[in-house]
């Protein structure tokens, strides 16, 4: 970001939130004036510094960026200078034709085509919360078939109903098996798409794209968003004339564009837009996913998701054919692309799991691996729980009780049988059975809570040694700077003495699921005999486990990804890291060399940055299709004649020429042209219509959260069709435009606190910087509700009702949406019923809807009442 | 003595994140008001209100909206002692407890406070107050203990955006130039800096670069020395009491004889 | 704070209170009733010595009051005497241009004398009865008071000590950058003006509850206390107009005060007062005498908390 010319901060609060990772844009400014720009519904501390202050509604941003969007295509400059043509043909699926079978929201009013009723999930479990999905065949490709393209979602697409497979192959015809697999991959090839590189044909993505955001001008904009016309207009023209082929914008965002029933569809848009700008792979370009706890990367990347393995493999499901690991392969394999190479991953990914009973014969021991068979992320889980369907819970390092849809879950909590919580404090989660409101106003009983409440103390994380993976997928080791006092133990001593001892339950158990168990290789005993009297695990045995190594012999640590076999020769838990432990005394995450100041460099040698310590994804776009840097100012990697060199590490086939076309009947990377800069699409090309992938369209589309006090402005389809819901008891929905609950309501952070409170409440140097709730309200506002500056007010929500402070500021805006005034109220979110500052639990008021893709609350926009008292 | 140390801050690019304050307060070991279970005070995001002898660093937010919301401000700056080249609070401390260090900063003893508050009343910023714990006067030691360990002061090492940068003034000063150029530049043509060259009480050591008047931050726009008034005050006060001594003269004027001698009539009090 | 009137506004009040009041008061009585015995030992006549005993008899006192006042007022009162001595270099601690630091030096210096004199006083009217005393010091002691020359000396020196810790506290207010207080170079003038007023009014009370208004001394005392009170009716005046726009502080209730608390029933309603009846009744000379003494406490109230309140 210190590159950018042009920081677009939207959907999100990034100096609130993220101020180490926000002397980046602040740099960019001081260092060579580059303009920043704030996007959000109220004016924060990212707005004092901005250039440029955009105010929205809350859940208008689809029809912002696709403002932004409408404004690009149809600009001069971008339909002049060459730049944006070159990249977008060559570097984008803009060219690419589209099933005739398809049809736009544009022509539909909202929805797009293959809409249906939900069938998919099984009866064991009710809780995937769709009432509908999309039948995706007509998204694809001219010519192609669900799968072909890429991975499909994990628990709603059509032909992932049990039994029946995803992709191609005919049941019953003989699997090419393995190993070597790549005949099997090689059996799944097909022919590639058709293009039309004039970008001319109705049915190219180009003019899909072109004619689905036709309605989104400057005027429906300021209708849809209430961000006057011309101030939208100065951030598209601010955007436009900083993007091109010497200069470079990037967007950031956060939870401000997920927590919402449409939100993997808002930074799909931003992608659209930062692909029709050339914003990819470049330096300061790009998207910034600010990531939320510390090492949350690392957390998806080695998953603490439902729905994946590590690196980002689908996990095996019941939902799909993934009955033995050759159907899993063909299901999940996109033959071309870097992605073809995933039979090398998943066995070598089975071997670190099984060991040496992991053989050819028994496909690597993956009828041992479980397989999920729904949806089971959070909201779904609580939602189960709250049925009696879950027995026993293990809350380690989260405070549910109040951080999402509290009452319903601490409801949920109160149907367990155990819980164990492992904390660094005693709070609300832990005690939702003593102090928890609904128990301090005798609603309900403690000696009626049968759940019995089991409390580790947890080690801090400078009492950990261990890693951390940052938003820029960046890890570096962390030293132990103190011993933790007491019992006080660390999560991964918790987790590996959890495995050991359940590994002696199952000992000698025959029942084939406990096969499992019995297999797992869980041996990681600290070098250091202290450590391993208290049983602490070894931080660099796993850390090699990770990077992989010669199965054969383990001192020899694999040198990177590129090394990994399918035959079990290699052992590596996550390829995606392979390379960071090259030789067991070089490891990679703790080396902290900086470049010198003043030259151009990617900081190679400060930590190690995966894939392959890659700065930069996708940076063979920071070329020209002959290979030449689009500019000297911009320059990054390039082609010198006989190999890819630059600052960074090249994400390509390190000598593959520029002119290079692909192999005939190739698989994998062999697949793709010298262009093909986007090596993990199985076409090689950035993706500005997604043909598989996502279960709610292949195009952003505004559609209203699912409580929203004013009809779409753009289409008759209200919300999003396939938006998740569970219909719970507390969980009642708003009817559009309620006039019981005329206001937009957010939720979000502030500097001072983190997150449910746990982490600060408990902190007084924290506590007396914010002590108290509070709601951010306009003087507007105020005036009509008789509310003075730190009045107590009353906040009701369709699901409840709580009290805080009402702090009155001009910070705080008045909209005009739709020719109507619409006042916004803000809170942030972190308080609760223990700690030294107490206080109400915002999300008491939440909603419990989710997010189609991936299940994620929609906390950032639905409706309340606001009154005195 | 080393060269002179002290901060610049630059509030253009200060985000309000408070990093600063709590830095301070950990190293300082500080403690928190009412122990942390403060109450809000509604004035923007500013709970903790003033410099005292308890917040070394304080960050202020100034909301500034018309109506409209057209080009509304919200100044955002963190204040601190001003380690001035010429110091009220040192001046009139009467035990000494107020030092001026190697640094050219100015630091108070706590072994040798007393805790008669002169300097409180004397600093023209506002910046010393008692802490209740030590029960003497505190305030902003420019890290010293850091400093004479060759570490940057808590605070500016805290600031993740650069907004309080430490180093040599005459150093600081060449930079903050650079930036006030730079804003002009670009249009922001209020930019001026605070406090950097030695009109001011012969120069702030922590200086500041500010886009609006300083009243607007609660900087007094022309802080004086206490000692303007120590010569015109005793002057006057000579002059009162010969005024006195006047009148004494005048009304025992119709007294004057020779002494009194011995104890005089026994009227007993 | 944007339209704030002056610079001083921008600064923290040093939570002086009640403690320093009485200080500024009682210190003032002290300065000036040592003043007033030492004008009377030179001026007065043999008939006013009990007039300028009593004097003393009061200065000592107060002064130990005043320090005790001052030293509670600190927050570590144990370390008093780090005003005297540097505490790291046990090296006497004086600030010629710090008020606080000369003040306590002055305060320790009238102390002393404060103490000879009393002592002297005692002496003169044999009142030193415990043996100890009549053997070593009385004669001694006797030296202290006129006509012994040493007695001259220790009244003149021990006079001007009293007026300088009578008028040094207002240019202690003034070395400060507190609102009012360091906005006006005048308090100094005004305060030992003041104590010179009160003072006089003491003396003249307890003198009159002796039933000394026979005393010639008395009848000069209340002259004087007629000039002091115009002159500091005067003072007060030029106060208010150096004050300038800082004069806002005093816009509001301390202002009312002063007026109606000060100015008018302590100053001018026994001005009116003295020059109304040349012969005074017993009743006059008491209101009065306590009008001026409430009003000079009252215009150390007003000085302090006006400015402490902003
Ligand atoms: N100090 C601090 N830092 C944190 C955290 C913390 O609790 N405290 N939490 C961490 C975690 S886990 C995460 S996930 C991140 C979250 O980082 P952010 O996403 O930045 O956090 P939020 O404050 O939830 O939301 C950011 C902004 O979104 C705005 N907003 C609300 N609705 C909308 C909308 O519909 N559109 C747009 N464009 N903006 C909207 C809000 O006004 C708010 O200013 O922060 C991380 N960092
Ligand atoms: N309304 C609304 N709700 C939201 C959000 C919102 O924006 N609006 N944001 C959502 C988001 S993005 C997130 S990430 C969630 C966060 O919600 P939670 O994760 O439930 O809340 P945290 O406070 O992050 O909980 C972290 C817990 O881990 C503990 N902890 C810290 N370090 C350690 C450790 O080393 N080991 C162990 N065992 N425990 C540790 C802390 O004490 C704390 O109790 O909240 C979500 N909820
Ligand atoms: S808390 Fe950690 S991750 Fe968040 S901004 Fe601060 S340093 Fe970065
Ligand atoms: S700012 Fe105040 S406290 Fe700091 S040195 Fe100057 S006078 Fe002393
Ligand atoms: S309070 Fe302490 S530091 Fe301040 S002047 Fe008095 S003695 Fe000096
Ligand atoms: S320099 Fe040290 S003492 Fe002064 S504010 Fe910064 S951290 Fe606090
Ligand atoms: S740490 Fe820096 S950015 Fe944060 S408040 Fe302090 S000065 Fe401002
Ligand atoms: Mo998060």
């Amino acid at each position: 970001m210190r590159e950018s010319d042009c920081v677009v901060v939207m959907g999100s609060n990034m100096a609130e939130n993220h101020p180490v990772a926000f002397r980046w844009p602040m740099a960019a400014k001081v260092e060579h004036g580059a303009k920043l720009i704030h996007v959000d519904p109220r004016f924060t501390r990212t707005s004092a510094v901005a250039d440029i202050y955009a105010p929205v509604r809350a859940g208008s941003d689809i029809a912002f960026l696709g403002g932004l969007v409408n404004y690009v295509i149809n600009s001069e400059r971008w339909n002049r200078d060459p730049f944006f043509r070159s990249w977008v043909v060559n570097y984008t699926n803009a060219a690419t034709l589209i099933s005739d079978q398809y049809q736009d929201a544009e022509d539909r009013d909202g929805v797009f085509s293959g809409l249906m009723e939900y069938k998919a999930g099984v009866p064991e479990w009710p809780y995937n919360g769709f009432t509908q999905q999309y039948e995706n065949a007509s998204w694809q490709y001219a010519g192609t078939r669900v799968g072909d393209q890429g991975r499909t979602a994990a628990t709603a697409q059509s032909g992932e109903t049990p039994g029946t497979k995803s992709g191609m192959g005919t049941p019953g015809a003989p699997q090419p098996s393995g190993p070597p697999y790549d005949a099997l991959v090689r059996s799944l090839l097909k022919p590639p798409a058709a293009r039309d590189e004039t970008l001319q044909n109705p049915r190219c993505v180009f003019q899909v794209v072109k004619r689905h955001f036709s309605r989104y001008t400057p005027e429906m904009v300021e209708r849809a968003s209430g961000c006057p016309r011309d101030t939208f207009l100065k951030v598209a023209e601010t955007i436009l004339a900083n993007s091109g082929a010497d200069r470079t914008t990037s967007f950031a965002y956060a939870v401000a564009w997920t927590q919402h029933t449409n939100g993997v569809q808002i930074i799909g848009c931003c992608a659209l837009l930062q692909l029709l700008l050339g914003n990819f792979g470049r330096p300061g370009a790009g998207i910034m996913a600010l990531r939320g706890h510390a090492s949350i990367q690392g957390s998806t990347d080695v998953p603490t998701l439902y729905h994946s393995i590590h690196g980002y493999m689908a996990h095996p499901t019941a939902l799909k054919k993934h009955d033995t690991l050759e159907d899993y392969l063909a299901a999940e394999t996109v033959p071309t692309g870097y992605w073809g190479n995933m039979p090398k991953f998943v066995v070598s990914y089975l071997k670190s799991m099984y060991g040496d009973t992991a053989t050819v014969e028994n496909g690597f021991g993956y009828d041992w691996h479980p397989k999920i068979f729904g949806d089971h992320s959070h909201l779904p889980m609580f939602v189960a729980m709250n049925e009696g369907k879950v027995r026993g819970m293990f809350c380690i390092g989260q405070n549910p009780a109040t951080s999402l849809n509290a009452k319903l879950e601490r409801a949920a909590m109160r149907k367990l049988e155990w819980l164990v919580v492992k904390d660094n404090w005693v709070h609300e989660t832990a005690n939702f059975w003593k102090t928890a409101p609904e128990i301090q106003s005798g609603e309900v009983s403690p000696a009626d809570i049968k759940t019995e409440v089991f409390f580790f103390p947890a080690a801090q994380v400078a009492e950990t040694e261990g890693t951390f993976t940052n938003t820029q997928r960046m890890m570096q080791t962390h030293y132990k700077a103190a011993e933790a006092p007491g019992d006080c133990r660390t999560d991964v001593w918790f987790t590996y003495q959890l495995g050991k001892r359940l590994k002696k339950l199952y000992a000698d158990s025959q029942a084939p699921r406990d096969q499992g168990f019995r297999n797992l290789t869980f041996d990681f005993e600290h070098e250091d005999p202290k450590e391993r009297q208290i049983g602490e695990p070894s931080a660099v045995k796993l850390l090699k486990e990770m990077n992989g190594y010669q199965t054969a012999d383990p001192s020899r640590h694999l040198a990177g990804f590129g090394e990994l076999k399918d035959d079990g020769s290699t052992t590596c838990a996550s390829w995606i890291y392979s390379g960071v432990f090259p030789a067991p005394d070089r490891n990679l995450a703790a080396s902290k060399q900086p470049d010198p100041p003043g030259q151009p460099g990617a900081h190679l040698n400060w930590g190690f940055a995966w894939p392959a310590n890659r700065r930069l994804l996708y940076n063979r776009a920071s070329a020209d299709p002959s290979g030449k840097p689009w500019s000297e100012r911009k320059k990054w990697v390039w082609w010198d004649g006989s190999k890819w060199t630059g600052y960074d590490v090249p994400d390509f086939a390190g000598t593959k020429a520029p002119s290079a076309q692909p192999k005939p009947g190739g698989i994998g990377l062999d697949a793709l042209s010298g262009t093909d800069a986007f090596i993990m699409k199985g076409d090689g090309v950035g993706w500005l219509y997604v043909p598989t992938g996502l279960v709610d369209g292949p195009l952003p589309t505004q559609y209203e959260p699912a409580e929203s006090p004013i009809r779409n402005p753009l289409y008759k389809q209200q919300s999003s069709p396939v938006f998740k819901y569970w219909k719970q008891d507390g969980n009642p929905l708003a009817s559009v435009a309620d006039p019981n609950f005329p206001y937009v309501i957010t939720t979000y952070r502030l500097t001072e606190h983190y997150l449910s409170g746990a982490m600060s409440r408990w902190l007084p140097a924290l506590t007396e910087l914010m002590p108290e709730l509070f709601i951010e309200i306009s003087p507007e506002l105020a005036q009509e509700k008789g509310i003075a500056n730190l009045d107590r007010v009353r906040i009701s929500t369709p699901r409840g009702q709580i009290r805080a402070k009402a702090l009155v500021t001009r910070r705080i805006r008045p909209l005009q949406i739709d020719g109507r005034t619409l006042h916004q109220v803000g809170m942030p979110w972190h308080w609760g019923y223990e700690g030294v500052v107490k206080g109400e639990i915002v999300n008491e008021l939440t909603a419990l809807v989710g997010d189609p893709n991936v299940t994620i609350h929609e906390g950032k926009a639905f409706v309340c009442n606001v009154e005195k008292g | 003595m080393a060269e002179p140390m002290g901060f610049y801050t630059d509030t253009t690019v200060c985000i309000g994140c408070k990093a600063c304050e709590v830095a301070c307060k950990e190293w300082n070991q500080l403690p928190a008001t009412a122990g942390g279970a403060n109450t809000m005070s509604g004035d923007s995001y500013d709970n903790t209100r003033r410099l005292d002898g308890i917040h070394w660093r304080h960050v202020k937010f100034i909301e500034q909206f018309p109506e409209s919301r057209q080009d509304g401000r919200w100044l955002l700056m963190s204040d601190v002692c001003k380690h001035c080249v010429q110091a009220a609070c040192l001046e009139v401390c009467p035990t000494g407890a107020i030092i001026r260090t190697e640094f050219d900063t100015v630091v108070i003893q706590s072994n040798t406070c007393n805790g008669c508050r002169d300097c409180i009343a004397a600093c023209p910023f506002g910046v010393i107050d008692m802490n209740p714990v030590s029960g003497t006067a505190q305030k902003c030691t420019l890290c010293y203990d850091r400093l004479q360990n060759g570490l940057e002061p808590a605070c500016s090492k805290a600031c993740p955006t650069d907004s309080i940068q430490f180093g040599t003034i005459s150093e600081l000063r060449a930079r903050a130039q650079k930036r006030v150029d730079q804003l002009h530049q670009t249009g922001e043509n209020r930019a001026y800096l605070y406090g950097a060259d030695e009109k001011m009480l012969g120069g702030l050591n922590s200086f500041y670069l500010l886009v609006d008047r300083p009243e607007v931050y609660g900087l007094p726009p022309e802080p004086k020395m206490p000692s303007r008034n120590l010569v015109p005050g005793s002057v006057y006060t000579v002059l009162g009491a010969i005024m006195v001594g006047l009148a004494g003269l005048f009304s025992f004027r119709d007294r004057t004889s020779s002494l009194g001698t011995g104890p005089g009539p026994e009227v007993r009090p | 704070m944007i339209d704030a009137p002056s610079s001083t506004w921008f600064t923290t009040n040093p939570h002086w209170q009640w403690y320093i009041v009485l200080y500024f008061f009682i210190g003032g009585l002290a300065g000036g009733c040592y003043f007033l015995a030492a004008l009377i030992d030179h001026l007065g006549r043999v008939e006013d010595r009990p007039l300028a005993r009593l004097g003393y008899y009061v200065a000592f006192p107060a002064v130990l009051l005043s320090g005790l006042l001052l030293t509670l007022d600190l927050s570590r009162p144990l370390r008093f005497w780090h005003m005297l001595i540097e505490r790291n270099t046990f090296e006497p601690m004086f600030k010629a241009w710090s008020p606080m630091s000369i003040g306590s030096w002055a305060l320790l210096a009238f102390g002393l004398f404060s103490f000879i004199s009393f002592m002297g006083a005692l002496a003169e009217e044999d009142r030193l009865r415990w043996p100890a005393f009549r053997r070593l010091q009385w004669p001694a002691f006797r030296t202290t008071r006129p006509p012994a020359v040493t007695g001259l000396i220790v009244a003149v020196l021990g006079g001007l000590a009293g007026l300088f810790v009578a008028g040094y506290t207002g240019v202690l207010l003034a070395v400060t950058n507190r609102p009012i207080w360091s906005d006006t170079p005048l308090l100094g003038m005004l305060f030992i003006v003041s104590a010179a007023s009160t003072s006089t009014a003491l003396l003249m009370l307890l003198a009159q509850r002796y039933g000394w208004r026979a005393l010639p001394g008395v009848a000069a005392l209340q002259r004087m206390d007629g000039l002091v009170l115009a002159l500091e009716l005067l003072v007060l005046a030029a106060v208010v107009v150096s004050l300038g726009s800082a004069l806002r502080g005093w816009l509001n209730a301390w202002g009312a005060l002063l007026l109606f608390g000060v100015i008018i029933p302590g100053l001018i309603v026994p001005l009116v007062l003295s020059w109304r009846q040349r012969r005074f009744t017993e009743a006059s000379i008491a209101t009065m005498a306590a009008l001026v003494l409430i009003g000079g406490f009252l215009l150390r109230v007003v000085v302090i908390f006006s400015s402490e309140t902003i």
